[in-house]
């Protein structure tokens, strides 16, 4: 399967590779050459998996891949609610929800997210002062 | 001597408080971060990289933390080795057979002992090889034009790749798709974008701190998620860390051999840590004969691939600052790191920045000194951090890769870029297509593009151009040996990889 998903891949990419014209050429290889050369890197790595798949793989089982689904869903939600939300509370609610994940007992996993939040607030913002967003909703 | 003349003023350099300070910082960071299981040298320095680059020291300075970071992560890797039995890396996996052996058997301490102690006679040995031959291969180097270096980075891509658990081919589609990811973006010649899938965002190209945080942290939390267990925990540390001055001069030669043969094995691209301690361990067990007892806790079995892990260190940072070509994953970090910091690594930085050069040789002494003198006390330390709950551990070290991605980008289309990678690389793991090769494509695909172009461009179009030179045929043929190498290899002898320990590819 992962075969034939990076064959498809290499000639979506050495389609796209042929679009990469340009009026005139500052150099004889032009923008094309290395996409192409990659585009058949993937082929040749999908086709090899496709004759000769690995037997050995084990998929986890649904109730892992359900928390590894949540631990994803998880970052997605924290790179969405960090500008709007700010640093310090979006960190601890995602560090909470990894915790938990791990197994970890909820209360706390709480106070060590926000204790570990605080603390590289106070170690990005105030020792290097590498901003860090506050979040608009307190803003406005 | 020339070497020891500008060594004397690096130690000028190295010696300023600032520089012994952040060496002391960087080896104590890399020890504890290397330390912790499944995080290891290459997310050590990923993740710190946003740091180094923030707290606004000069350049020499970054890169002597950097580098200690990165050395001392390796030993900090053995602590985990050898009273877990966990290795972080493949090139840890030889120290387990001995180091947690001697554990067991309650002599934890004086194995932690020969491993700090054969780190730094490998270390420093290989130092002396680093200030001896760097200078020479820059000089050599310097005569590489645009042909010799498409054709050395080949060579390293290919190394890389057949060194590579598993498969040849899938470790070249890894590479494939590093360079692509290299190729997203405006192309710097033509200024047309590709790749770009119509988003400003990826105008820039992809950064390496994302793809590398997302590839090797990211995938490795949810890695993590299918280890049910609560995590193993840590032998109760018995006894002194001390070693009989018997038991360490039994040891003697066997640290010098093993950090000749990591220093050789160190400066080759591919093939570091792993193959020097997989091959300095073999050594000691020819040389010991029948006296040897290794297997079952034989002090020589730690302290031959502890000093050749370490001396491989400092040798592949030959390759990385004389020719500005990494050789493994881990120097591909350092190189994208020192780019940010506008140093161009090559033939030339020994001349035009010598200070940096010398500078870094020298706090590798000082900073190798701190290993030792950190290391046997700290220990009972280590060893109480390694009982941190991992439900605290992990999420810890999300909440950190996240600060580091924003910090460099300040975007959260990174973050979401970041988790994408994350995934990929988890399912790169399942399917096992090595990660380090990803992270060398992406690094080195720009420089190899440019130098194609610029040679195709000096040529006027003829490919013949590439293989020209006899530096760069001796290249290309390196390059198809070491492809060609382990097919031999695997046809002539019957399978017997599935003895290896299954670890965490990386190099």
């Amino acid at each position: 399967m992962i075969g034939g998903l990076l064959v498809i891949t290499g000639a979506a990419l050495a389609l796209e590779a042929t679009t990469f014209d340009v009026a005139f050429m500052t150099d004889p290889v032009g923008p094309k050459a290395l996409p192409l050369l990659v585009a058949a890197m993937f082929v040749a790595g999908g086709t090899v998996a496709l004759v000769r798949p690995r037997s050995d793989v084990t998929l986890p089982s649904t109730e892992v891949l359900a928390r590894m689904g949540c631990a994803v869903v998880a970052f997605l939600v924290y790179a969405a609610a960090l500008p709007w939300l700010g640093f310090f509370l979006s960190t601890t609610l995602v560090v909470t929800a990894l915790s938990v994940l791990y197994r970890g007992p909820l209360l706390h996993s709480s106070a060590a997210a926000a204790l570990l939040a605080g603390g590289l607030w106070l170690l990005f913002v105030r020792l290097l002062s590498l901003p860090l967003p506050i979040g608009e909703l307190w803003i406005r | 001597m020339d070497s020891l003349r500008h060594l004397v003023d690096g130690f000028g350099i190295a010696l300023q408080p600032l520089n012994v300070l952040l060496a002391l910082a960087g080896v104590g960071i890399g020890t504890f971060v290397g330390m912790l299981p499944g995080i290891g040298p290459i997310n050590a320095i990923a993740i710190l990289i946003p740091v180094t680059f923030a707290i606004g020291v000069p350049p020499e300075s970054a890169l002597i933390l950097l580098v200690g970071i990165y050395y001392g992560s390796q030993y900090g890797n053995s602590i985990s080795t050898i009273l877990l039995n966990v290795p972080g890396t493949a090139s840890a996996v030889v120290t387990a057979i001995d180091g947690h052996a001697m554990t067991r058997a309650g002599r934890a301490g004086p194995a932690l002992a020969a491993s700090a102690i054969a780190s730094f006679v490998g270390g420093t040995f290989s130092i002396f090889g680093l200030v001896l031959f760097a200078p020479v291969l820059a000089e050599w180097a310097i005569r590489f034009g645009p042909a010799e270096y498409f054709a050395l980075m080949v060579f390293a891509f290919s190394a890389l790749s057949s060194f590579a658990s598993g498969s040849v081919v899938r470790a070249l589609a890894s590479t494939g798709f590093g360079l692509w990811l290299a190729t997203v973006g405006l192309d710097p010649n033509s200024a047309i974008p590709r790749y770009t899938f119509g988003r400003i965002e990826l105008l820039d190209g992809m950064d390496f701190v994302v793809v590398t945080i997302g590839l090797f942290a990211v995938s490795e939390v949810l890695q993590l998620l299918e280890d049910t267990g609560a995590g193993r925990s840590a032998t109760a540390l018995t006894g002194k860390v001390m070693i009989s001055a018997k038991e360490l001069a039994s040891t003697g030669w066997t640290m010098v051999r093993g950090g000749v043969i990591g220093f050789i094995v160190g400066v080759l691209p591919g093939a570091g840590g792993t193959i020097a301690s997989f091959l300095a361990y073999s050594t000691e067990e020819r040389v010991a004969g029948a006296s040897g007892r290794f297997g079952e806790g034989d002090i020589r079995g730690v302290a031959a691939p502890e000093a050749a892990n370490n001396a491989s260190v400092n040798g592949a940072l030959i390759p990385l600052l004389t020719l500005g070509v990494p050789g493994s994953g881990t120097t591909a970090v350092l190189l994208g790191a020192l780019l940010g910091l506008g140093i161009t690594p090559g033939p030339l930085l020994l001349e035009e920045q010598p200070d940096l050069f010398w500078g870094l040789a020298a706090s590798m002494y000082v900073g190798n000194a701190f290993l030792l003198l950190l290391n046997l006390p700290l220990v009972g330390f280590f060893v109480r951090a390694l009982t941190i709950p991992r439900w605290i551990l992990i999420p810890g070290v999300a909440a950190l890769a996240f600060v580091a991605v924003y910090a460099v980008a300040g975007s959260s289309f990174d973050l979401v870029l970041m988790t994408l990678f994350g995934v990929v690389g988890y399912v790169m793991r399942k399917f096992s297509f090595p990660l380090a090769p990803v992270v060398l494509g992406l690094v080195l695909g720009p420089l190899m593009e440019k130098n194609l172009r610029r040679a195709m461009a000096l040529s006027g179009g003829d490919w013949g151009v590439l293989f020209d030179s006899p530096i760069a045929i001796t290249l290309w043929l390196l390059a198809i040996a070491s492809l060609a190498a382990p097919l031999a290899l695997a046809k002539l002898s019957p399978r017997h990889d599935a003895e290896l320990p299954t670890t965490r590819e990386e190099t």
